[in-house]
C-alpha cells in the first residue's frame, strides 16, 4: 500500500494535526519533564471511570517502577467514538510516534492495523500468552495473522430475562424455546413484550445482526476478510427468524425498528417485557428500586442459538494498541504488558466496573466479592464474537446498517442481503 | 467587479474628456476599503467551497492513506450510487414540502397576527417560542409525542378511533419522513409567520382601504391587493427557508439516524457519515460539493421568480 502513497499535501495534513493538537493538549506536551533516566512515552485512551479514573491506574503504573514514566491523555468518552476515532486516526496518521501507547475500540483495530500504524506484537506475546485470553477477543485483536491488539476490558450482548416470570421453566437455549416462552408469556398477560431488541438504523443493529447470524453458524465475512458470508441461507435464515420475532411469531413489536439500547431497556426494566438482549450495563439499572420495577427479578444468561449452532454474543469493549511509529518500543510494550496483565485487570474491575479479558480472573474471590453480577458473565464472554473484522469495517457497517434495516422494513430479506453482499464485495475487495 | 467601472462611468460623465480618466493613475482607497470584506469573505466562504471541490476530486481516505488525485471519478460513482439519489430525492422532497407547508401556514398565521386585538403582543411573542427552542430539544420532544408506545399522538388517535393499533411512526418506511416533516413544520412555521409579518406591514393600510371603499370584500382585497404586494417578500421568505431546509440535519440525526432502511436518509445525514465515520473524505467533499450545486440552483430558480415578480411591479 505504501508505494501508492503519492506524496502528501502539507497545508491540509497540517492543518488537520493542528485541530487534532488544539482539542487535545498536546500529545507530547511533556516528554522529558521528569528524570531523565526514564523513558517517557505518551498514552491515549477515551474516558473510562468508575471509584477510579485511567490517570489513576496510570499513575499506578508510573508508582510501581522506575524506567518508564507514562504521560496520560484522555480522549473523549466512548459515547462520543466517533470523535475519538477522528482523533486517533488524526494523530496516528502523522506518524509522529505519538502517542505511544493507545486503547482502541474493537471495531477499529483491522483499520489501525491495514493502515501500519499498529505495531504486531507476536513476539511478546506468543501463543501461551493469547491462550490466557477469550478467544473472541483475540480473534478481534488479530489482523492478517498478527496480533495487532492486546486485550483491555469486554462487553457483549447478553440475554436478560424475567425470573419471576420464567418460574420452573429453564432459560431457553434455543431460539424455539426462546419464542415459546415469549409466546406463553404475553398469552397469559404477565407480559407485554415478549422480546426486545434493537433494529434502529444503527450501530447496533450490526450488533444484534452478529448475534443472530453468528448463533446459526452464519458470518458475514470469512475469516480472510474478504469472501462474503451475508446472502448465505444461515443469514438469510437469522435475518428473516429477526423479521419473524415482530411479524411472525408477534413476540417483538413492531418499534424494535426504531429503538436502539435505551428505548428496549425502558419497557424491560417497566416490568412491561419478559427477554431482552442487551449489553452488561442494563443489570445495574434493573436493579436499582428508583428506575426499576423488576428488582431481584433478573436473570442473565448466553443469548439463544439455532438448532445446531452455538450462543453468539457481540464483542464490544476497548483494548490497547501500540503505535507502530513508536520511538520507545521497549517501555510501551512493558506498559501494555503491565496494563493487561492478570492484576491489573482485576484492578480496572473492582475500581472501574470494566469487565476483564482474561477467563482466570473471573474466578478470583475478590472480584467476586466486589462485582458479584460481572462475575456470573464468564460464560457469556466465552462466547463473544466479533463484528466483520476489516480495514474497511467503517464502511462495511454503513452497509450492513441499510440493507438489513430494509429487510425487516419489507421483508425481501434475500434480496436485501444479496444486494448488501455485492456492494460489501466491492468495499473490502478495493 | 462593477465598482471600478461604475466609477469609471462615473467619471467619464463628469469629466471634460476621457484620456485624463485613461490617463490617471488608478484610485486605489475605493479598492482598499474593499479589502478586508473580500479576504474575510474569501477566506471563510470562497476558499472551503472551492477547497472542498479539490478535495472531492481526489480519492483521500484518512484510514486507508489513499490521496490521489483521480479526476472526476468520485462523481462519476455518485452518479450511479443509489444512496445518494435516495438521499437527494429525500432532502428535496423534505424542502418542497416544509416549505409549502409553513409558507402557506406560516402566512395564515401573519394574516392574523397582523390584525388589531386585544392580547396581541402576547400572541406575537407566544408564537415564537417553537422557534426559539433548540432543535434537539423539539426532536426529543417530538419523539415522545410520536413514540410508538406511549406517544401522545397514537393515544390520541386511538381515542378518536381514527386508528385501531399503535402505530410506529418512526419505525416504518411509510411514515417516518412524514413524522419528521410534521416536527420541523411545527418548529419553523413561526419563523416564515415572522418575516410575512413584516411583509404585511409594510403595505399601506389605505390600499386596503381604498379597496373597501370600492366595495371589495375581505378575500378579493387579500386576492388583488395584498397578496400581490407581498409576493416578493414572500418568495425571498420561501427561499431562505428552502435553502435552510435544504441542510436539514438534526431532527434526522436524533430522530431515526436515516433509517428504517433509509428511508430518512438526507444528504446532510449520508455526507457527515461519510466524512467522519468511514473518514473517506474525497467521496464526502464530492457529496457536499453535489449538495452545493443543488442549493445553488434552487436559489437559482427563487431568484429568477423573484426577479419576474419584481419586474411585474414596475420595482
Amino acid at each position: 500500500m505504501a508505494e501508492l502513497l503519492p506524496k502528501p499535501r502539507p497545508g491540509r495534513r497540517a492543518f488537520l494535526g493542528g485541530v487534532a493538537l488544539g482539542s487535545v493538549a498536546a500529545f507530547t506536551g511533556s516528554h522529558g519533564a521528569r528524570g531523565a533516566s526514564r523513558t517517557e512515552i505518551a498514552f491515549a485512551s477515551a474516558k473510562f471511570f468508575g471509584k477510579e479514573t485511567v490517570a489513576q491506574v496510570v499513575e499506578m503504573y508510573n508508582a510501581s517502577q522506575s524506567r518508564v514514566h507514562v504521560t496520560y491523555v484522555e480522549l473523549p468518552p466512548p459515547s462520543a467514538s466517533t470523535e475519538v476515532h477522528q482523533l486517533l486516526v488524526q494523530q496516528l496518521a502523522r506518524q509522529s510516534g505519538s502517542p505511544d501507547v493507545f486503547t482502541q475500540d474493537v471495531i477499529w483495530i483491522a483499520e489501525f492495523a491495514g493502515a501500519g500504524w499498529a505495531l504486531p506484537l507476536d513476539q511478546e506475546f506468543g501463543a501461551d500468552v493469547r491462550k490466557q485470553y477469550f478467544p473472541g477477543v483475540v480473534q478481534a485483536c488479530t489482523w492478517g495473522g498478527k496480533l495487532t491488539a492486546l486485550p483491555w476490558f469486554i462487553d457483549s450482548g447478553m440475554l436478560y430475562y424475567r425470573t419471576d416470570l420464567l418460574g420452573n421453566e429453564a432459560v431457553p437455549e434455543t431460539w424455539d424455546e426462546l419464542v415459546s416462552l415469549a409466546q406463553a408469556a404475553e398469552k397469559s398477560g404477565h407480559a407485554r413484550f415478549g422480546f426486545l431488541w434493537q433494529g434502529k438504523q444503527a450501530e447496533v443493529l450490526v450488533c444484534d445482526l452478529v448475534e443472530f447470524v453468528g448463533s446459526n453458524n452464519g458470518a458475514i465475512l470469512g475469516p480472510d476478510g474478504k469472501t462474503v458470508m451475508i446472502d448465505d441461507d444461515k443469514s438469510v435464515q437469522a435475518v428473516q427468524f429477526m423479521r419473524d420475532t415482530i411479524n411472525r411469531y408477534k413476540i417483538s413489536p413492531q418499534d424494535v425498528l426504531s429503538w436502539d439500547e435505551e428505548p428496549s431497556r425502558r419497557p424491560f426494566t417497566g416490568g412491561q417485557a419478559m427477554f431482552l438482549r442487551n449489553w452488561s450495563y442494563v443489570y445495574t439499572i434493573a436493579q436499582d428500586p428508583k428506575v426499576s420495577s423488576v428488582v431481584g427479578k433478573v436473570g442473565v444468561a448466553p443469548l439463544p442459538h439455532f438448532p445446531g449452532g452455538r450462543s453468539a454474543a457481540c464483542l464490544g469493549g476497548y483494548q490497547y494498541g501500540v503505535n507502530a511509529s513508536t520511538k520507545n518500543r521497549e517501555a510501551a510494550i512493558d506498559f501494555v504488558r503491565w496494563m493487561s496483565s492478570p492484576a491489573t485487570q482485576l484492578h480496572f474491575a473492582t475500581e472501574l466496573g470494566l469487565a476483564p479479558t482474561r477467563p482466570d480472573v473471573f474466578d478470583d474471590p475478590k472480584l467476586a466479592q466486589s462485582q458479584p453480577f460481572m462475575q456470573k458473565l464468564k460464560p457469556v464472554f466465552l462466547g463473544a464474537t466479533p463484528r466483520p473484522v476489516t480495514p474497511k469495517y467503517a464502511q462495511v457497517t454503513l452497509v450492513l446498517q441499510s440493507s438489513v434495516s430494509r429487510a425487516l422494513a419489507d421483508g425481501n430479506v434475500k434480496q436485501a442481503l444479496a444486494g448488501a453482499k455485492d456492494r460489501i464485495a466491492a468495499i473490502v475487495a478495493s | 467587479m462593477t465598482r471600478p467601472v461604475a466609477i469609471g462611468s462615473t467619471l467619464r460623465t463628469a469629466a471634460p474628456s476621457l484620456a485624463i480618466v485613461r490617463g490617471r493613475r488608478v484610485d486605489w482607497a475605493p479598492l482598499l476599503l474593499l479589502l478586508p470584506t473580500t479576504i474575510s469573505l474569501g477566506s471563510v466562504s470562497v476558499y472551503p467551497i472551492l477547497d472542498g471541490f479539490w478535495l472531492s476530486l481526489h480519492n483521500t481516505t484518512l484510514s486507508t492513506r489513499e490521496d490521489r488525485f483521480v479526476g472526476w471519478l468520485n462523481y462519476r460513482l455518485l452518479a450511479t450510487d443509489p444512496d445518494f439519489w435516495g438521499a437527494w430525492r429525500h432532502t428535496l422532497e423534505f424542502t418542497a414540502i416544509s416549505t409549502l407547508a409553513e409558507t402557506a401556514i406560516g402566512l395564515g398565521m401573519a394574516l392574523l397576527l397582523v390584525e388589531r386585538f386585544t392580547g396581541r403582543g402576547l400572541v406575537r411573542a407566544a408564537m415564537l417560542i417553537p422557534w426559539a427552542m433548540p432543535t434537539v430539544v423539539t426532536s426529543k420532544m417530538f419523539g415522545w409525542l410520536f413514540d410508538g408506545q406511549n406517544g401522545l399522538v397514537n393515544w390520541a388517535f386511538r381515542s378518536l378511533h381514527l386508528i385501531g393499533g399503535n402505530i410506529d411512526w418512526y419505525g416504518s418506511p411509510n411514515t417516518a419522513l412524514g413524522t419528521i416533516i410534521f416536527a420541523d413544520v411545527w418548529k419553523t412555521t413561526p419563523f416564515m409567520a415572522l418575516l410575512l409579518l413584516a411583509g404585511l406591514q409594510t403595505i399601506p393600510y389605505s390600499l386596503q382601504e381604498a379597496a373597501r371603499i370600492d366595495g371589495a370584500g375581505a378575500w378579493q382585497t387579500f386576492w388583488h391587493v395584498r397578496l400581490p404586494m407581498l409576493v416578493p417578500i414572500l418568495l425571498i421568505a420561501a427561499m431562505f427557508r428552502a435553502l435552510d431546509a435544504f441542510r436539514i440535519f438534526d431532527l434526522v440525526y436524533v430522530l431515526t439516524g436515516g433509517g428504517p432502511a433509509d428511508s430518512t436518509e438526507v444528504l446532510s445525514t449520508l455526507t457527515y457519515k461519510t466524512l467522519f465515520s468511514a473518514l473517506e473524505f474525497g467521496y464526502g467533499s464530492a457529496l457536499s460539493t453535489a449538495m452545493f450545486a443543488t442549493e445553488v440552483l434552487i436559489a437559482f430558480c427563487f431568484g429568477i421568480l423573484i426577479v419576474r415578480g419584481m419586474r411585474r411591479q414596475g420595482r
